[in-house]
């Protein structure tokens, strides 16, 4: 080739690639999130890219969702051993923290368990997650008027809020009774991992022998720790032990006029048949530090803003006067709401994957009767872009998601609700390996590599141009490795960085 | 030193419109590259980085290389129009 035309040709790719930056900047409408305008390469479609469910897909039992199907599993086949694993990973996260391993310092867990507060005190049904109205009090104005405009209005009215309380993107779908879980298992009512738990009892500091409450504040309740151990490593499992009434509470739709929550029943009214689909922003620095106890942080904090939103938006709703549930992982699978909703798409992951912040969100829904109009599901390309990437399954060290080519409707486990086309995973290992880290896990949340920062322009030019030439997926999975994303940062300079930066 | 008789010749180049379609590009890419290098710093994405500063310093020595060559007096440029 002559010099000539190389230099030509590389003119030629090098201003597609600067244009196609300007491009993806300028563009910036036709969205189905209305509170905020999203680039046209995310295009609006009618149906799911992964398609629509089958007639197989059945309301799934909130006891096979995968954090609780292995301890109950476990429960069946073999009479104390999860609760042998939660001692033996309490040990060893306690001796992780006196040796101060990077990532599980007293600092780091302490930090972890900060963020899960407000999630921690969100149960569904009751308290922030309560699904019926406070009882009026001397302060507050009783609702006497019904908020009412057109659907598109409503809708819009509805995402500004979401917005305003935390929301990094919101959608309206329609209400699927499929998608609703059948029960909320008494451990989702009791927000613990370990059976046979008694909220009441009192724990000392371990590291303060004899000491009564090492923590400013002393004394303290177990009702806010985690996975049945103190953070900093005592079990409850070594303390006396009370019973508790344990009942799974059945979750059933009835033509009544508000939603309710009984003994053995949760109601959720008929005529709710809107769903209020939102999803969290989580925080990438710290998503990038899985996993360990600093990367647990992250999706602690979505949580508790999870549980923040949803309890706002359902007061919000209220005031309309209009009837709200909010509900953050329970009650109802999330991601077919999201999807429908078109916050995103369903990825290799078997999770929401979205434009804007990629796998790095939480989800979690408003269920109402405020009619509104409903968003569409969205196509940005990712299918096509999971089929060739993989780098999340390669990135698992449980090695528990898919390396299939194609979506297939096979599922591998209880904890896959059949009926529909996905990347199935298993689950089982994902929690297994759970268990060795002591905390939860999000490397292959962080190593997608549309989990990205919203700041450097060639990040939406590269996105854009997938959208719309998926010939190009293979070369920029190829950059991605190559630029050194996704890979688990420095643990201990989380604390020693700049975070003036940060707006709280 | 110069005599009165001393002829000297000045030749005027047109650079080829490609040129300047070339110079337009490679301000975009350093724009870009620029911001992205910034961008990162800010995402705490090192690697990236280092990458970006490297691109921005290669592309822009080669640039202003590349002018400066092109813009010698006497060198022969096949390229260019002698007007």
């Amino acid at each position: 080739m002559e010099r000539r035309t190389l230099l030509k040709a590389s003119g030629l790719v090098a201003a597609s690639g600067a244009l196609g930056s300007l491009w993806a900047l300028a563009t910036g409408a036709g969205s189905s999130d209305s509170a905020r305008k999203r680039a046209r390469w995310i295009r609006v479609v009618d149906r799911p890219t992964l398609g629509e469910t089958t007639a197989d897909y059945k309301r799934f039992s909130g006891n096979d969702i995968f954090t609780i199907y292995r301890p109950l599993k476990n429960q069946r086949d073999g009479a104390g051993s999860f609760e042998a694993e939660q001692a033996s990973k309490a040990k060893r996260l306690a001796a992780w923290t006196i040796e101060k391993k990077p990532g599980y310092s007293l600092p780091d867990r302490q930090l972890s368990e900060g963020a899960f507060t407000v999630m921690h005190s969100a149960k569904p049904g009751s308290g922030l997650l309560s699904w019926t109205r406070p009882s009026v009090s001397a302060t507050e104005e009783p609702v006497t008027q019904r908020y009412t405009a057109s659907l598109e209005e409503m809708a819009n009215t509805v995402k500004a809020a979401a917005r305003l309380y935390g929301a990094g993107l919101v959608g309206i779908a329609p209400m699927n009774e499929a998608y609703v879980n059948l029960l909320v298992p008494h451990r989702e009512q009791l927000r613990k991992d370990s059976p046979n738990k008694d909220t009441s009892q009192k724990i000392q500091h371990p590291l303060v022998p004899g000491q009564e409450g090492g923590h400013p504040g002393g004394e303290h309740s177990a009702e806010l720790h985690r996975d049945g151990e103190h953070p900093c490593g005592v079990h409850e499992k070594d303390q006396p032990q009370a019973t508790q009434p344990r009942q799974d509470k059945e979750i059933v739709f009835e033509d009544t006029d508000v939603p309710a929550v009984t003994d053995t029943k949760f109601v959720i009214p008929r005529k709710m048949k809107w769903v209020v689909a939102i999803a969290i922003p989580m925080d990438l620095d710290l998503l990038s530090r899985a996993p360990t106890a600093l990367g647990d942080t992250a999706a602690a904090l979505g949580y508790s803003h999870s549980a923040f939103v949803v309890a706002s938006m359902a007061v919000f709703i209220r005031g309309l006067g209009y009837e709200a549930i909010p509900c953050v992982n329970d009650t109802a699978q999330s991601i077919p709401f999201a999807v429908d909703a078109g916050i995103g798409e369903l990825s290799r992951l078997n999770k929401l994957v979205t434009p804007e912040f990629g796998a790095g969100v939480r989800l979690c829904k408003v269920f109402t009767d405020m009619p509104m109009a409903y968003d569409k599901p969205v196509d940005f390309g990712l299918v096509e872009f999971c089929k060739t990437c993989k780098k999340c399954a390669e990135a698992c060290p449980s090695r528990a998601l898919s390396f299939d080519d194609e979506p297939s409707f096979k599922t591998r486990g209880p904890w896959n609700n059949p009926g529909h086309k996905a990347w199935f995973e298993d689950s089982y290992k994902c929690y297994e390996y759970w268990q060795k880290t002591g905390t939860g896990c999000g490397i292959c949340l962080a190593s997608c590599p549309y989990t990205k920062g919203d700041q450097a322009w060639i990040h939406e030019a590269v996105k854009a141009t997938a959208s719309n030439a998926p010939a190009t997926d293979g070369a920029f999975r190829v950059m991605d490795d190559a630029f050194g994303y996704g890979k688990q940062r420095d643990l201990e300079q989380w604390w020693t960085k700049d975070h003036s930066g940060r707006r709280g | 030193m110069t005599n009165a008789t001393d002829v000297f010749t000045i030749t005027i180049r047109r650079r080829p419109w490609w040129f300047w379609a070339l110079a337009v590009i490679w301000l975009l890419l350093e724009v870009v590259i620029f911001q992205t290098a910034f961008a990162s710093v800010r995402e705490s994405e090192y690697r990236a980085t280092t990458i970006c500063w490297i691109a921005a310093a290669v592309l822009a020595g080669g640039g202003v290389f590349g002018w400066l060559r092109r813009g010698q007096a006497g060198r022969p440029d096949k390229w260019s129009k002698q007007l």
